[in-house]
């Protein structure tokens, strides 16, 4: 029983920790940027196609990673190129914006790739024993993984010049400018970081859900209402946001039903739009 | 009127003929297509008259289509079954109503709020229908709907749909061109503004949203007899998503355009859906196209026509608006103690000042003594935190723009604050109009013909008042401010808060002003509360100074009384009390 008790406890800190990942280009985008990238999970899709082709070439599973981020940063420097910085960076257009852009990439994909689901293996088989249950050492590898991720780009934002700089641009643009900060290329360079790490989140995901073209949607709502419960533009929103949406959605799916979980999170989403928009870690 | 009509007859009979044109097959194609045009003309009029973009109607569209199968289910073939038809359409909009007046109470935004509210609501009514199989036939949904009564084959239920269509149109035509259609689209434009005229724009803008809710919903209601087949892909995200791709395709800021979106998007890519996979890609990109460059959509190539058309408005006839009724005594107001902090920042720091027998009252003070955040705590942009404050006897414990205004309070802001897409006629109208308007009146357009002495006296002192047609963004800055100034005193307020009201004007102007300023408090019998830099206004205006410093009051007195108060004296030459 109490070994039981801590595959869930694991499990919905699984749960947190991918969520975490697969939200963390949306809230960079989102959060710092305040462009609602609504094509956000068609980028994690794209990252996840990377993998399985470049797993079909028979390459080692960990080179769709450089794969993917310059696949999908490729495509968001064309996309803030060509659609984010006309729109000026407006939440409203862009998110309308990138709402055509997501239709546009899965119809795409939908033309290279077809309909039909596309299976990736996983690469590290396996599994541990972890106090006297056995626990898949894919997950185990992405927990690590996503937790020093997370963690160390918490510290290189809290730390670094960059950081400092895209605190000084969202701030006060014009400011910035004024004190020699390029917001452009600052601007650019950011959205692009955003698309890259979804493409990375898709080839970490891309093992273990079926590969489609619609796969984005389920990603983009999880992430999307994870960032407005937790707040844009904070770690600790991030943190918060996926720790809630992710924990939720784990603990009523294994407690009651994945619909009910689902439901759960989209009423709670709704409560907070209403009654707290700006989530629970806002920047201030 | 005349040219109203014709323009809807047109549309009625080119609905109704085009079939003898097309045959049956097409009858059927775009009876459905009329449909999603009809869900889209209600998002054209929420998105494009009113600024609130609805991402998630298709779930509207799908309530009424379950409740009618059942409607239809129940009454078989009795007449009683084109009664579920309207009903259906009434219940989606009532909920809608009450759903966006909930939201909307209370707060000013036109952000993304609202539209993902939306989204996530038809995710989960996606969710539910799929899911409760028991009532909505879960994934498969309901089949084998009965069609509705005497109505034999496509044709028939086509010409239904048809007319149901261009009355949709025709009344959406109507309301856009009657004062409430003014007010939403003085809501997109500045709906703080609207709100201190004294307008609850909560409820205009669930208004707006219940039509097109009602409009989803009459979509839905037909389509279950047009389809014989409800499922759960109507609320669907991906179906939601096509209605706001066709408003914004056809163009969402005229009537017709949501429609034609929606049929020509509707037409081709049944066409050409199967022959060429990449045509969903054109689509897409013509929908990206639409948001970068071609805000008016298709009916932008159009536009040339409408200069071309016959008929314009013709001039309301003049009438006189109803009159405000006169009270005795003007608005008193009373601050005790109150105080108000942003942040860290103390901004009223325990305020008492209380107006007296004066009508005009001067507030000066240093910058950042309090003075526009006293006005600004008065009408309910800023919360207080503590203290009272009386207005005309009663204690506001939570003032709204609106409330404050209906107590017969207008405010001039110090930048000023128009309608910038609105004509100068219609800026005047809609203040004109607050406090005044009964229910229904905003459905009739006569009232664009009223008028007030108040108001002819006002174009007679600021002669660019009279050229109606034009837009208050082409106005100059000097301009604007007059133009505030006018919307503001034809309310007829018991109560004016000026903002600095001659910033950026120049002498003739301001001088122009005082004038108008002096007449309107002999005619009105109204209060003035006046912040004011320039002491030559001050000198010639006020009947009372209060001076504040630091959030305080710190003297009060006549001109020349202020003036010789060292504590005063003290402040304005730097030193520290």
């Amino acid at each position: 029983m109490e070994t039981l008790l801590l595959t869930q406890v694991i499990n919905v800190v699984y749960e947190v920790l991918i969520l975490a990942i697969i939200v963390l280009g949306l809230a960079v985008v989102m959060g710092l940027l305040n462009v609602l990238n609504i094509a956000h999970g068609e980028f994690i899709m794209i990252g996840a196609y990377t993998a399985y082709v470049v797993q079909k070439s028979g390459l080692p599973y960990v080179l769709a990673v450089p794969a993917a981020a310059g696949v999908c940063g490729i495509i968001g420097l064309v996309v803030e190129r060509f659609l984010i910085r006309p729109l000026r960076y407006e939440p409203f257009e862009t998110l309308l914006a990138t709402w055509g852009l997501g239709l546009l990439l899965r119809k795409l994909v939908e033309l290279g790739f077809g309909r039909g689901y596309r299976s990736v293996e996983i690469p590290v088989v396996g599994s541990l024993n972890f106090f006297g249950e056995a626990y898949p050492t894919y997950r185990l590898v992405l927990m690590g993984v996503s937790a020093s991720v997370l963690a160390g780009l918490f510290l290189w934002y809290r730390r670094a010049p960059t950081g400092a700089r895209i605190r000084a641009m969202v701030g006060n643009p014009v400011l910035a400018e004024a004190v020699g900060i390029k917001t452009r290329e600052l601007a650019r360079n950011t959205f692009v970081t955003g698309t890259a790490m979804a493409g990375i989140a898709g080839v970490m995901i891309a093992p273990l859900t079926p590969v489609e073209p619609f796969m984005g949607l389920a990603f983009i709502v999880n992430s999307f209402f994870a960032l407005v419960v937790g707040g844009m533009g904070t770690v600790a929103g991030l943190f918060a946001g996926a720790g809630i949406i992710g924990g939720l959605q784990s603990v009523l799916s294994a407690t009651v039903n994945p619909t009910t979980a689902y439901l759960a999170m989209l009423f709670l989403s709704i409560l907070f739009l209403w009654q707290r928009p700006r989530g629970l870690f806002p920047r201030p | 009127m005349a040219s109203f009509l014709v323009r809807n007859a047109l549309i009625l009979a080119a609905l109704v003929l085009l079939p003898l044109f097309l045959g049956e097959f097409w009858a059927y194609q775009l009876g459905l297509y009329f449909l999603y045009g009809l869900a889209a003309l209600g998002i054209g009029l929420t998105w494009g008259q009113v600024g609130i973009l609805p991402l998630g109607q298709g779930m509207f569209v799908a309530i009424a289509a379950y409740l009618t199968a059942y409607g239809l289910f129940g009454f078989g073939t009795s007449p009683m079954a084109y009664l579920v038809l309207p009903a259906a359409s009434v219940v989606v909009a009532v909920f809608g109503f009450a759903f966006a007046a909930l939201v909307f109470r209370g707060r000013f935004e036109q952000g993304p709020s609202f539209s993902l509210m939306t989204l996530a609501l038809t995710l989960a009514a996606f969710q539910i229908a799929n899911g409760w199989s028991s009532v909505t036939g879960g994934f498969n949904g309901l089949r084998n709907i009965p069609g509705l009564p005497g109505l034999d084959g496509f044709l028939d239920l086509y010409h239904l749909i048809a007319v149901v269509l261009a009355l949709s149109i025709a009344g959406v035509d109507y309301l856009v061109r009657a004062p409430i259609g003014v007010l939403w689209r003085a809501i997109a434009d500045n709906e703080r503004r609207l709100a201190f005229l004294g307008y609850d724009v909560a409820l205009l803008k669930a208004a707006g949203f219940a039509v097109a809710c009602g409009l989803a919903g009459l979509a839905g209601a037909l389509y279950a007899p047009q389809q014989n087949l409800v499922t759960p892909d109507l609320a669907g995200f991906a179906f939601s998503g096509d209605l706001v791709i066709f408003a914004a395709v056809g163009g969402r800021a005229t009537v017709l355009g949501p429609v034609i979106g929606a049929l020509v998007v509707g037409v081709l890519s049944a066409e050409l859906r199967d022959r060429f996979p990449w045509w969903e890609i054109v689509i897409a990109l013509f929908f990206i196209l639409v948001v970068l460059r071609l805000p008016g959509g298709l009916m932008t190539l159009f536009a040339p026509l409408r200069r071309l058309s016959l008929g314009r408005n013709a001039v309301p006839v003049p009438l006189e608006a109803p009159s405000k009724p006169r009270t005795a005594s003007p608005l008193s107001v009373a601050f005790e103690d109150v105080r108000v902090r942003v942040g860290d920042v103390t901004i009223l720091d325990g305020l008492s000042v209380r107006t007296g027998e004066e009508a005009v009252l001067c507030v000066i003070g240093p910058n950042g003594a309090g003075k526009t955040s006293a006005l600004n705590v008065m009408t309910g942009v800023l919360p207080k935190r503590g203290g009272r404050i009386v207005i005309d006897g009663l204690d506001v414990l939570r003032p709204e723009p609106a409330t404050v205004a209906g107590k017969g309070v207008a405010r001039k802001f110090q930048t000023p604050s128009v309608f910038p897409k609105l004509t100068i006629d219609e800026n005047l109208a809609v203040a004109l109009w607050a406090g005044r308007w009964r229910l229904f009146d905003l459905l009739r357009p006569s009232l664009f013909g009223w008028t007030s002495p108040l108001l002819e006296e006002m174009r007679g002192r600021f002669q660019f008042l009279e050229q109606g047609g034009k837009l208050a963004s082409a106005l100059s800055h000097g301009e604007r401010q007059l133009l505030e100034l006018t919307m503001a005193l034809i309310t007829e307020p018991r109560l004016l808060l000026l903002d600095e009201p001659c910033a950026g004007l120049s002498h003739e102007e301001t001088s122009a002003v005082i004038e108008a300023i002096q007449w309107a408090r002999q005619y009105l019998n109204l209060r003035i509360i006046i912040i004011e830099h320039d002491m030559e206004l001050v000198r010639r205006l006020a009947d009372r100074v209060v001076v504040l410093h630091q959030g305080r009051f710190l003297a009060d007195g006549s001109i020349e009384e202020v003036q010789h108060n060292p504590e005063v004296q003290a402040v304005y030459v730097g030193g520290s009390r």
